[in-house]
């Protein structure tokens, strides 16, 4: 009776963050997570590796200590915000897959402050907004082509993820290059570094800065008319046409404030990460490769909601951070790259949306143990057990 | 009920018994529905907008599972997990919006329901074996144009030569002559008489009286989910057919019986009309076309005045849904007017439509009036989120009032829900529509333009909202009530025009019409409805 | 610009299509059924890697057969996925593309030397002496392709049902068809295909194994895919053309002037699909049913 099957006209988009079965998104993430974690410890094992010491390493090494903590939350930080523009886009009905090369822009952008002098906080704040401008101008362009001429947002982000990568490299190398060390860009100046937070880790307070722009998202979202008209259209656009929402001004806005967020989070590496504060040219932007792609690995474990997004990127923060004290760990460390196939089989098992059904028992289990809860809260104060 | 007439030549060749059908959401489509259909005989499937035809038809061909009851033929009980074991069986179906594949020619499409997959299509000898058939069945098309190019008529045409090429025994045409010029009908006519006479037998869901009349051996008909009536049709007249569609049945010595399910006091409800004077809407010459690019509303003209209910009743698929839409900013028009209070409302945004004092009850709520996965205070604003109780500065949504205003909504409406988090999707259909309900009158509107507002209600629910109708009627707004339930549109319109295909077939008063005069002008049978002239 | 120079191009450019056009005209037979599988990328990195492993274990035919397999398998995965359990296509594929890279940077390192694995050349696939210089005889596998599945896709019952399964499931439901049965096939065959294309890479084409061997290839095929409007032979023009570019970027980096900075001429095949797409998509029509899981109520 309660009309949840998608309408036929639904396509390609409209699945990917729908509800689903009925149990608390939360409890299916934490499957999702724990069916990887699981596949990992399948291949470790496959491969001659003890996934009990390593998954051990990886705890202690997210987790362990202040210090590990703040490996993990500086890790998480980018992610944050590269999670934030595909979970905007998503909310918009759109698929942003462009948050990498949006991100490459804004970071590029970032460094051009060098070239001018400003107090502390104006220079931060400059920067900031280079980064947010470039990224968004970078994400507009696929939105404009979608508008005007059709063309999927899925291919044409893509593709500027690639122009952006040779453009930024072309930039660090050619137009930004530090003179006296060439082989990366100019430095952030001192006066817009992010200073460190905890001392002795890389975690600066470009925390904050990831972490205010998933409340404001939170905010523009939730509690403003136009964040509202984008929920709508991205949920049913025929009813949001309804509603007297114009579709395509609410593609915009997604685009552009995916856009500034993949941008932030370019700054938040070059503005917040000791020691060069810089973008190395070397073929690869090392320090950003593959931070926009990880992203939506994040924003689909956090239900593509901003705080969800929060705890998910702590979460792959976590095992990045995890991942780098796993591979030195004990006589036959597993190597880092294994994070990067345990996030794959979480996102491969997030896209079932059934994942519960193929596992009757522990769906029945489940049920059980909610309704369990839910009786011993209400006897909470007698102190009896469900 | 009995089963009186059929042609026993040859015993009966498959038999419904007592089927049952319950969809995943709830809805009860068939209530233990029995029929026997014989060779040689064509029987005809009347009813109204959601009577079950379909469904039925859809069990008989293999589209469907039934909940309850099963099919059987004269060798024992027939399970069809597929239609293409029904059509192996002998039944083919011809559906009212066709199975073809837009891009392939005709000779494409029935090649595809023909045997082994690795065989090379060998489209000459189809199109000989079709070509063939059209000669025979005296349906032409061109076989060689993707279908989609080809006109609705021609496409249905397309539609019957596929059935026909594989030998069917039992043919089910779903509302087929409703793309049909009247020519084509004749031309489809004969063609069913000729495979009658072959043995084939054949069953014509349909809601025209007319044709009931002209073609079939048997009627039967269904309301509500129920079989209310089976009987030769040369026993019955078009105004007892009108009846049986309508609302009353037939007892075993085929005498009229009311059979209504809800009782609705016909007097008690309405009032005089107390018109304020001036026309809030008045619509002038509207034309506009439907989602397939025909001309779905035929030059309708009318005036819907403060203080009255303007009732359009007509089964589904006349041009209600493309009115309304054409109204409430959803669909461009061809020509015409429409203004509210004077000022245009075609073409232009629905929210500067709502501005001018129109709400509008959408008749589909979930793809349209609904965004499902939202909860009920999101839902609540849909359409009235920029008003200034709502919003504040910088664009920020005024929680608290907003769900201050559910709260009140849910009271007075009586919404069952948790609460305004509630998501949509947990409400009742009942409680759904009582939530949009209330968000379009919360508007003080002018007019309310009210599409199919009781579908798929309980009787509870229906009941409520046509009250709140009324209520409104009686403060003086003025109302567009378009429905297909005929007994809800009589009880409650001050004036009622009945819609058939794209125009209107007459306008008055429901005092001055007959029900089962109405029945036939909504089946197309034209005659005169109002005793007198408005 | 010599003549050579110009023989030297077409060489580069033949081999470079090879890729793109198998991964495109295998996704074609997909997305007519209806299925639109964006972890091609991955597909292409994992095969490339299980190739040369294959290779190394039993010579260069064996290195093909298992990329092949291993594109089959992942695509399997990713049809039963998207049709029995009705999940989500595009998640999906971005599924795909993580775990992909993240295996391969992973099992090279286990072979030795991380982002980088040498195939040794006694197990690569033969090449052919011409004219031109040695050209791998899978060119013309890539040329042949396109032109059965064209054939295939016009001419068989098969390829009719692929094609009512993409665009109106309702109508090749009624007709008998087995809608997610078909879908699975068609995806397989796409990963077959595909997987081919990737240990092509590896086994027959450059002879290594890299982190980022695929580039983007699997998206430039996608684009091929929306160029073609589902036609392989247009798909295969397509394939060639952005295969001249790729070519051409190679080339650019081995003039003496570096007139040109690398960087642009590697963006222009990038830049070239994005023109294209921008520029053919008004003409191009997809399956209606594309994306969409078939329920039969």
């Amino acid at each position: 009776m309660s009309g949840n099957e998608l309408r036929p006209s639904s396509r390609l988009r409209r699945g990917a963050h729908r509800t689903l079965t009925g149990l608390h998104p939360v409890f299916e993430s934490v499957i999702a997570g724990t069916v990887g974690l699981l596949v990992g410890a399948i291949l470790m094992y496959m491969y001659g590796f003890d996934p009990w010491r390593a998954y051990f390493a990886l705890i202690k090494g997210a987790f362990g200590g202040s210090y590990e903590l703040s490996s993990s939350l500086a890790r998480a930080t980018p992610l944050i915000l590269t999670a934030l523009t595909f979970s905007i886009c998503l909310r918009a009905g759109m698929f942003n897959i462009g948050a990498e090369g949006q991100m490459y822009m804004g970071g590029i952008a970032s460094i051009l402050i060098a070239y001018f002098v400003l107090p502390r906080g104006l220079h931060h704040i400059v920067g900031l907004l280079f980064a947010a401008l470039a990224g968004a101008a970078w994400g507009i362009v696929p939105a404009i082509l979608k508008v005007t001429r059709g063309v999927s947002e899925v291919i044409s982000t893509i593709m500027f993820n690639w122009i952006a990568r040779w453009s930024a490299l072309y930039i660090a190398i050619f137009l930004i290059a530090d003179p006296l060390r060439p082989e990366r860009t100019l430095s952030i100046p001192v006066t817009a570094r992010f200073p460190i937070l905890v001392r002795g880790t890389d975690l600066s307070y470009s925390i904050f800065v990831a972490v205010a722009f998933a409340l404001v998202i939170y905010f523009v979202l939730w509690h403003t008319a136009i964040g509202y008209e984008v929920r709508a259209a991205g949920l049913n656009p025929t009813a949001a046409r309804y509603g007297g929402i114009r579709n395509k001004r609410t593609m915009f806005l997604a685009f552009i404030l995916g856009g500034m967020g993949a941008g932030l989070a370019g700054a938040s590496v070059t503005m917040g990460q000791p020691p060069t504060y810089a973008i190395f040219g070397g073929g690869s932007l090392t320090q950003l490769l593959n931070l926009g792609f990880d992203g939506m690995a994040v924003a689909m474990v956090g239900r593509n909601h901003p705080i969800g997004i929060l705890f998910a990127a702590l979460f792959f923060g976590g095992l990045n951070a995890g991942g780098r004290v796993m591979q030195f760990y004990g006589s036959n460390p597993v190597p880092l790259e294994m994070v990067r196939v345990v996030m794959g089989a979480i996102v491969l098992a997030m896209s079932i949306p059934e994942l519960i059904r193929l596992f009757p028992m522990a769906k029945a289990k489940g049920e059980q143990f909610i309704a369990a809860l839910k009786r011993s809260t209400k006897r909470g104060e007698r102190g009896e057990s469900a | 009920m009995s089963s009186q007439g059929g042609s026993s030549e040859g015993g009966y060749f498959l038999r419904a018994d007592r089927i049952t059908k319950v969809y995943s959401d709830g809805t009860v489509a068939l209530k233990e529905a029995s029929l026997e259909i014989h060779s040689h005989e064509i029987v005809g499937l009347l009813g109204e907008n959601g009577a079950g035809k379909t469904t039925l038809t859809k069990i008989l061909s293999g589209l469907l599972p039934p909940t309850k009851g099963r099919v059987i033929s004269p060798k024992g009980p027939v399970r069809f997990a597929s239609p293409r074991e029904a059509l192996d069986f002998g039944i083919g179906m011809v559906h009212q919006h066709f199975a073809l594949v837009g891009p392939f020619t005709a000779a494409e499409n029935v090649a595809l329901s023909h045997e082994s997959p690795f065989s090379r299509i060998r489209l000459p000898r189809i199109k000989t074996q079709l070509e063939a058939l059209m000669e025979e069945s005296g349906l032409h098309v061109p076989l060689d144009v993707p279908i989609e190019k080809l006109a609705v008529g021609e496409q249905q045409r397309v539609e019957i030569l596929k059935v026909l090429s594989r030998d069917v025994d039992l043919l089910i045409l779903d509302e087929p002559t409703s793309v049909l010029t009247p020519l084509e009908v004749d031309e489809l006519f004969t063609l069913l008489r000729r495979l009658k006479s072959e043995g084939t037998s054949i069953i014509l869901i349909t809601h025209k009286l007319k044709e009931v009349g002209s073609i079939t051996d048997r009627v039967v008909v269904l309301r509500h989910g129920e079989m209310v009536g089976d009987v030769r049709t040369s026993e019955a007249s078009t105004e007892r057919l009108a009846q049986l569609m309508v609302g009353q049945a037939l007892d075993e010595a085929g005498d009229v019986v009311e059979l209504s399910t809800e009782e609705i006091p016909r007097k008690a409800i309405r009032r005089a009309v107390d018109r304020t004077g001036e026309s809030v809407l008045r619509v002038e010459n509207l034309v506009a076309k439907g989602n397939t690019g025909e001309i779905a509303v035929e030059g309708v003209s009318f005036d819907v005045y403060g203080g009255e209910i303007f009732g359009i009743a007509g089964v589904e698929g006349n041009g209600q849904t493309e009115l309304v839409e054409s109204l409430t900013g959803l669909r461009r028009t061809v020509s015409g007017s429409a203004t509210i209070n004077g000022t245009n409302i075609l073409g232009i945004d629905p929210r500067k439509i709502y501005k001018l004092g129109v709400a509008h009850i959408p008749e589909d709520r979930w793809e349209l009036g609904l965004v499902l996965p939202f909860t009920l205070a999101e839902n609540a604003i849909l359409g009235v989120h920029r008003w200034k109780e709502f919003r504040g500065i910088l664009s920020v949504l005024r929680w608290g009032k907003i769900n201050k205003h559910v709260r009140q909504l849910m009271e007075r409406f009586d919404i069952q829900a948790t609460g305004p988090s509630a998501p949509a999707k947990s409400l009742s259909g009942g409680n759904q529509q009582k939530l949009i309900v209330g968000r379009e009158l919360a508007k003080d509107p002018a007019i309310i333009v009210a599409s199919q507002p009781t579908r798929g209600l309980d009787i509870g629910a229906a009941r409520y909202i046509r009250q709140t109708l009324c209520d409104m009627r009686d403060k003086g707004r003025a109302i567009l009530l378009v429905s297909a339930d005929l007994d809800e549109v009589l009880a409650h319109a001050d004036r009622v025009a009945i819609m058939y295909e794209g125009k209107f077939m007459d306008v008055c008063s429901p005092d001055n019409l007959d029900r089962e005069r109405v029945g036939m002008l909504m089946g197309g049978a034209t005659s005169e409805a109002c005793k007198e002239a408005e | 610009m010599s003549f050579t120079d110009i023989l030297s191009l077409l060489r580069i450019t033949l081999h470079a299509m090879v890729p793109l056009a198998l991964t495109a005209v295998g996704e074609i037979v997909g997305e007519t059924a209806g299925l639109f599988n964006i972890g091609l990328e991955g597909i292409l990195l994992l095969s490339a890697f299980a190739g040369a492993l294959g290779a190394e274990a039993g010579g260069p035919a064996l290195g093909l057969l298992v990329g092949m397999g291993v594109g089959a398998v992942v695509s399997f995965l990713f049809a039963i996925i998207n049709t029995y359990w009705k999940g989500t296509q595009m998640v999906t594929g971005i599924g795909i593309n993580l775990f992909a890279m993240g295996f391969v940077a992973f099992g090279l390192i286990q072979l030795g030397a991380p982002g980088f694995h040498d195939v040794p050349s006694s197990v690569e696939v033969i090449k052919w002496r011409t004219g031109m210089g040695s050209m791998s005889p899978l060119i013309i596998v890539a040329l042949v392709m396109p032109f059965l599945i064209h054939w295939f896709l016009k001419r068989t019952r098969a390829g009719l049902m692929l094609k009512a399964a993409g665009e109106m499931p309702e109508a090749a439901d009624v007709a008998g068809i087995n809608i997610n049965r078909i879908r699975i096939m068609a995806a397989v065959f796409g990963g077959i295909l595909a997987g081919l294309g990737g240990a092509y890479m590896s086994v027959a084409w450059l002879g290594l194994v890299t982190k980022g061997l695929s580039a983007g290839r699997g998206f430039i095929s996608l684009a091929c895919v929306v160029f073609s409007g589902l036609n392989p032979l247009l798909a295969l023009l397509g394939a060639f053309i952005f295969g001249f570019f790729q070519a051409l970027a190679e080339w650019v980096k081995t003039l003496p002037n570096k007139t040109i900075p690398g960087e642009f001429v590697s963006m222009l095949p990038y830049i070239v699909t994005l023109l294209v797409v921008s520029g053919a998509i008004g003409r191009v029509r997809f399956p209606k049913a594309l994306g969409v899981p078939y329920k039969r109520e």
